[in-house]
């Protein structure tokens, strides 16, 4: 299966890059930022919206460090699942990582690419032929949506595996633009619908995450994190749900408490306590805490298993990682 | 044990070795050449068009604007080459491309030689077609439908509907066992459908050159067929086309009819004089699909007061999808394919394959046994667990003795069915394990047959089904000729080994060239499991032709009666006097001193047997396999998650020629199974394949196999290549409902429709809690 | 909304302004030890490469969209999906084929390949090039893999055929075998 035409351009540095894109923005000449590739060129290959321009991360300097409170954009998830100090600090995040989709992929995917994926859904992730049948859809190519038919709101799922548990860590996403560097806590990137996605405008370059050090070890007591996924398979699927947690306790009684989701909306979702910080840690805690969450988690059928099934796995994560995490 | 096909005092050094693939070095070398890794001089690249709509008529085709293209150099359509093909004579059904209709969505429609795949997709997209929509049968129940003749999908259907074979069989009185019955039960059963996903996509190459002869690469598990279709569609004479098969990336059924783009390939070149290549994205290979056909089957089974099985009626309804493929045989198999291995009284069959507007099902390891095996085998649990039996001794006491009918006049002659469960239910502890462990956790069991070949062969002409031909070199090395294709499944080791056995060499003494219809003497192919049985005996009498010649050459040279000679060793011995020896090479060069070239050929044709009755010929078989697994696993509570933990495999393969391979027979057979019962789905989305990817087509990846316990039961068939019977197929089929009874024994719950994926294994454990609450 | 809304022109169904950015460029990668040259477009994938430019098509083509590991090669000693990965993106970059592994003890074969062989480890083999780059990775960071972390390791490849029984097996071998190599080649 061969690629659109598109031009290719390898900056080395921030700077370099900020010179395509104005040129581009000026020029009016639509781009992508492409890094592992894993997401970007299956969808090209499917010609799903590809630009003429296409910017490659992959020669661009500095931006793969790991450590425990800045993570390089272009740090590999492989490396990241295979990093010690970050699972000694962060063990939801290495436990996510190591999740994603698979070995030889993960030796490709980009932790920037994995937090800025694409929505998927059934109607979207096919290929031309596939979606000229079918009719196309609001967000590639036609004017309605497929699975909840209207014309304004794309629902394609938010499915990466990394993003939500950088919420629950309360990271915060380091962003180089022409009109320079801005931070934007995770908590408040996810924005919109399938379609729009983030805040991010498309001549930002994703280039750190910073996750507060009061998160981790150094500073007293960190926040105990973990992720469970739910897939068909073990190994090459995307979660279809997805639940990250962070704990603090003081004594019996929950002192702080994150719950995010992913697999579920257009985007993945940071729902904070629901209401339980305080709380006993008790089989009655964690099923208030598992029908708090059903009742805010939302799942439409366009990826794999029965939207039911996949927002009731949602309450039995949140609640088995209340108990083990306690 | 000796068999009749040992010499007195022969021993084998090479039958029942492990012994690595004779191309196993090719493969991890990547030496191995397949359809796609050919390049020729001049090639071109040629893409096909594709239906959007599942059902339409043409219209009009205009390439005007498409072949002024630079770059382009044919462009085929429908009309280029009308004539019907199909793989079996009954259901000719399928042209190059669409003619007047398009039958699904991504149905071939027009086709383009380009010297670019970017100028030949491009060319496809100024192709412009009118198409007349009309109503699509998408579901089985709406094509049993009479209407007006523009909605049929053929021309030749049963009375006015979209019914493509309706076939109905009874033996006994199987109302009366019913009415007798101790338990019995009727139930009703889902499957959807499932694909092969092997892992190489379609390839062809097409060259028709300046001798106006044919060649054809492709990547096929039927050279034979595809030559004959070949020449009805192109209307040439089949010695003006050569077929070629290199190197088959995995075929499991889904390579074995002659397919549309490999006529496209041959009209292609045949227009513009060039190789033209057609190599098939991942998502058309779905498209081409042949895989296992979705079905309901409704099934009624009848117990005696003894325990003993006493009737069974089975109801299939068989989505075919568009064409006809080997679906007749399809049609058949749902029924008479469930009269083993146990004793079956009484038979009642209906079986309907109809057409519908999706790509066509065909032939796909474990053809027409599966889903009716599954069915059975699943009633079968509930009758032992409703009388309180042991399922697997109330198996045991109603299995087919070995020599015997069955009541649709199966020939039985070996069977190791009891013996399979014997060993099966001791190595994996089954005694102390069912109905045992612990709640989520579960054992269970099925049994299986399956044909080592079909005993009638698809075309009616009077040849052997098989027929290997032996060439010798001065030097003693061994060219064996054979067109049995291999794909992956050992066939060519399966070849050289039984020749080096009779002949006494080591086995790099044989080359085998299988690929090329040129050299080979005819051989039907690999499907129905029957290469192992039906070209292995061909290869075992050719080398017999020439042992026979190599004895007489020594007895001549040493004096002595060919009688007291064998072969082994690269010598020719007196076993009376083993001093007396003469060398391989003197005996071949012996034997060539009068006529030159040292050459045998040998050849398997299956006798006679079988009923009189209509569609008797369905399911017979020289030689038939017989399995009985058991599985153990546990379920996840929380999520409904299947985890598969052993299975103890064991399989009567009559005799293990090379252990190593038979074992991967099995293995991969039940990973193939298994991915069928728990998450394998050809899915659809109205007209559109819904998963045509292997992200969305799930196959079992390593993390979730079980540990595979291979059980080797060998019975010796007396007509087999040294006892051989088949092992390709008849591993898929208990695996599926040895899964099912295991997940019964571990929550206590049936499942009637597959695959039972996580979500449905969840959805019956909350519906179990409700009830359960609602009695308390 | 943003960017992403406008309507796709790239698709490579009849447009005319497809042949922007066909120019080809130079193009120089590593292979096997060898440095080799050709022409290519900028979306030239590694797998397109190899394959046809080079010939080298030990590599295979699967499923095109990285689900297969059919065409994992080894990028500086890590498997990757050749059909993910853009060709200029390897510039500078050591890759490694099927091809290349018997190049590396010296045209004999890799313990890797003949474990395969005698283990049962290729049917149809299709697959078997891809599952070799893999394993060769895994090796190389954990010399002793218990058979679950083969498992695990080898969960990007699919093989149809030998329902992954044998090619566990084939690892373990050549495990031990390289580890015999290994012991020999200290003392
Ligand atoms: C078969 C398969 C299975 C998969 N399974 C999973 C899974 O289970 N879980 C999962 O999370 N993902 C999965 N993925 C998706 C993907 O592999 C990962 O999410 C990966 O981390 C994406 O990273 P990448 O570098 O390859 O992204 P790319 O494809 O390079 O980029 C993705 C997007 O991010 C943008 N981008 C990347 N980096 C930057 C940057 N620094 N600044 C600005 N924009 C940037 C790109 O423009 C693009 O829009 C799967 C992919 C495949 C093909
Ligand atoms: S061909 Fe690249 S992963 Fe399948
Ligand atoms: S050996 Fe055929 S796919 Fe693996």
């Amino acid at each position: 299966m061969r690629l659109p035409d598109f031009d290719l351009h390898y900056p080395t540095s921030l700077e370099d890059i900020q010179g395509l894109t104005k040129k581009f923005l000026e020029t009016g000449e639509d781009f992508d930022f492409i890094a592992g590739g894993t997401d970007v060129l299956p969808n090209y290959k499917n010609r799903l919206n590809p630009k003429r321009q296409v910017i490659s991360l992959s020669k661009v300097q500095g931006l793969n460090k790991i450590s425990p409170n800045c993570i390089g954009a272009l740090a590999r998830v492989r490396d990241i699942a295979a990093h010690k100090e970050l699972g000694i600090h962060f063990p939801g995040l290495v436990q996510a990582a190591k999740l994603v989709a698979s070995p030889i992929l993960r030796n490709l995917a980009t932790l920037g690419g994995n937090l800025l994926l694409d929505t998927r859904c059934y109607y979207f992730n096919q290929s031309e032929f596939w979606r000229a049948s079918k009719g196309y859809c609001l967000k590639a190519d036609g004017d309605e949506c497929l699975v909840v038919p209207q014309k304004e709101i794309c629902y394609a799922t938010y499915s990466g595996d990394l993003a939500a548990i950088l919420l629950v860590l309360n990271a915060e996403f380091e962003l180089h633009g022409p009109d320079g560097v801005r931070k934007i806590p995770a908590r408040a990137f996810y924005r919109g619908d399938g379609i729009e996605r983030f805040v991010k405008k498309p001549e930002e370059v994703l280039t750190f995450i910073h996750i507060p050090e009061t998160q981790s070890k150094t500073r007293g007591p960190a926040l105990k994190t973990a992720y469970r996924k739910l897939r068909a398979r073990d190994t090459i699927e995307y979660p279809v749900m997805g639940v990250a947690m962070g704990l603090k306790t003081e004594g019996d009684r929950i002192s702080q408490l994150e719950v995010a989701v992913t697999g579920s909306e257009a985007i993945p979702v940071w729902y904070g306590d629901l209401g339980f910080n305080g709380e006993r840690i008790c089989q009655d805690t964690a099923e208030g805490l598992k029908k708090a969450l059903l009742n805010r988690v939302k799942t439409y059928k366009n990826v794999p298993f029965p939207p039911g099934y996949r927002r009731s796995m949602a309450g039995e994560f949140v609640k088995e990682l209340l108990l083990t995490l306690a | 044990m000796n068999h009749p096909h040992d010499l007195p005092n022969q021993k084998h050094s090479l039958i029942g070795k492990r012994i690595p693939l004779i191309d196993a070095f090719r493969k991890a070398t990547g030496q191995a050449i397949y359809t796609d890794d050919i390049k020729l001089p001049g090639q071109v690249v040629g893409k096909i068009l594709r239906s959007p709509h599942p059902h339409a008529k043409i219209l009009s085709i205009d390439v005007s604007e498409a072949e002024n293209i630079p770059g382009v150099h044919a462009i085929v359509t429908g009309r280029d080459a009308e004539n019907c093909f199909g793989v079996l004579p009954v259901s000719q059904d399928e042209t190059a491309l669409a003619v007047d209709k398009v039958l699904f969505i991504g149905d071939n429609v027009a086709a383009v030689a380009a010297d670019t795949e970017e100028i030949a997709l491009r060319a496809l997209g100024a192709i412009k077609v009118e198409y007349q929509v009309l109503r699509p049968f998408l579901k089985m129940e709406e094509s049993l439908e009479q209407v007006p003749e523009e909605l049929r999908l053929h021309p030749k259907t049963y009375d006015g509907t979209n019914i493509h074979k309706q076939v109905e069989q009874d033996f006994g009185d199987f109302d009366r066992a019913y009415d007798e019955a101790l338990w019995k039960k009727r139930q009703s059963f889902r499957f959807i459908g499932v694909t092969h996903a092997f892992t190489e996509p379609m390839c062809t190459i097409a060259f028709f050159d300046a001798d106006e002869r044919l060649t054809v690469w492709s990547a096929t598990q039927v050279p034979h067929y595809l030559h004959r279709a070949l020449a009805k569609v192109l209307e040439m004479p089949m010695h003006r086309i050569r077929v070629i098969r290199p190197t088959v990336g995995g075929g499991f059924g889904g390579k074995s009819d002659p397919f549309p783009h490999e006529m496209v390939a041959a009209l292609l070149s045949r227009k513009c004089r060039r190789p033209v290549k057609i190599l098939f994205d991942r998502e058309e290979v779905f498209y081409s699909n042949h895989g296992r056909h979705p079905s309901k089957i409704d099934v009624a089974l009848a117990i005696d007061k003894n325990h003993k099985i006493s009737g069974l009626h089975v109801d299939a309804l068989i989505d075919g999808g568009a064409w006809g493929s080997f679906g007749v045989v399809t049609a058949y198999y749902n029924g008479v394919l469930a009269n083993g291995p146990y004793k079956l009284p009484n038979f009642r069959y209906r079986g309907r394959r109809v057409y519908s507007n999706k790509p066509p099902c065909g032939a796909m390891r474990g053809h027409g046994a599966v889903n009716t095996r599954y069915a059975y085998e699943i009633l079968l649990d509930e009758a032992a667990h409703d009388l309180g039996l042991d399922p697997a001794a109330f198996r045991r006491d109603n299995v087919l003795p070995p020599n015997t009918k069955t009541i649709n006049e199966l020939r039985i002659t070996t069977s190791g069915i009891g013996e399979c469960i014997d060993r099966a239910v001791e190595a994996s502890s089954w005694k102390d394990k069912y109905g045992k462990l612990p709640f989520g956790h579960g054992i269970g069991i099925a049994g299986g047959f399956y044909i080592s070949g079909s005993a009638l062969p698809i075309h009616w002409d009077k040849i052997p089904q098989s027929t290997v031909h032996l060439k010798v070199d001065l030097d003693g090395g061994v060219t064996i000729h054979s067109l049995a294709a291999e794909i992956g499944q050992g066939s060519d080791t399966m070849l050289a080994q039984i020749v080096a056995d009779v002949l006494g060499l080591p086995i790099d003494y044989c080359r085998v060239f299988s690929e090329d219809t040129d050299t080979a003497p005819i051989d039907l192919g690999s499907y129905s499991s029957r290469v192992t049985f039906m070209a292995g005996n061909a290869a075992r009498r050719a080398a017999e032709e020439l042992r026979k010649a190599l004895i007489q050459a020594a007895a001549d040279l040493s004096g002595y009666p060919p009688e007291v000679f064998i072969l082994k060793d690269e010598k020719v011995i007196n076993c009376t006097r083993p001093e007396i020896q003469v060398s391989y090479r003197e005996a071949v060069r012996r034997a060539m001193k009068d006529c030159g070239a040292l050459q045998s050929s040998g050849c398997y044709q299956a006798p006679p047997m079988g009923g009189k009755f209509k569609g008797a010929a369905a399911g017979l078989s020289p030689t038939y396999s017989f399995q009985a697994f058991v599985v153990e696993l546990s379920v996840d509570l929380q999520t409904g998650k299947p985890k598969l933990h052993d299975v103890w495999a064991a399989h009567d393969c009559g005799k293990a020629l090379n252990p190593l391979a038979v074992e991967g027979q099995i293995e991969g057979s039940i990973h193939m199974g298994l991915g069928q019962v728990l998450c394998e789905e050809f899915a659809y989305n109205k007209g559109n394949v819904l998963n045509p990817n292997f992200l969305d087509y799930r196959t079992l990846s390593p993390m979730e196999m079980p540990r595979v316990h291979p059980i080797l039961v060998e019975t010796c068939d007396p007509e087999g290549p040294f006892g051989a019977k088949e092992c390709g197929e008849g591993p898929l089929l208990p695996i599926l409902p040895a899964v099912s009874n295991a997940l019964f024994d571990a929550i206590g719950i049936r499942f009637y429709e597959l695959p039972i994926t996580a979500d449905r294994i969840w959805r019956a454990l909350e519906r179990q809690k409700k009830s359960s609450a609602t009695l308390v | 909304m943003n960017q992403t809304r406008t309507k796709d022109t790239g698709s490579s169904t009849g447009n005319p302004k497809e042949s922007f950015g066909n120019t080809l460029r130079f193009l120089t990668l590593r292979v096997n030890g060898s440095e080799l040259r050709c022409a290519a477009p900028p979306k030239a994938l590694l797998l397109d490469v190899l394959r046809e430019e080079f010939n080298l098509i030990g590599t295979k083509r699967g499923c095109d969209m990285g689900t297969c590991g059919c065409c994992n090669v080894l990028l500086d000693g890590q498997a990757v999906p050749s059909c993910l990965v853009l060709a200029f993106d390897c510039e500078g970059k050591e890759i490694q084929t099927v091809e290349g592994l018997s190049v590396e003890v010296d045209g004999h074969l890799h313990p890797l390949q003949s474990a395969w062989a005698h283990s049962g480890g290729s049917q149809c083999g299709f697959c078997t090039p891809g599952f070799l780059m893999t394993a060769k990775e895994l090796l190389e960071h954990n010399p002793h893999p218990s058979r679950d972390e083969i498992a695990e390791a080898l969960s990007g490849n699919v093989c149809r055929c030998t329902g992954y029984k044998k090619i566990l097996d084939a690892v373990e071998c050549a495990a031990q075998q390289l580890q015999g190599i290994s012991q020999e080649e200290e003392r």
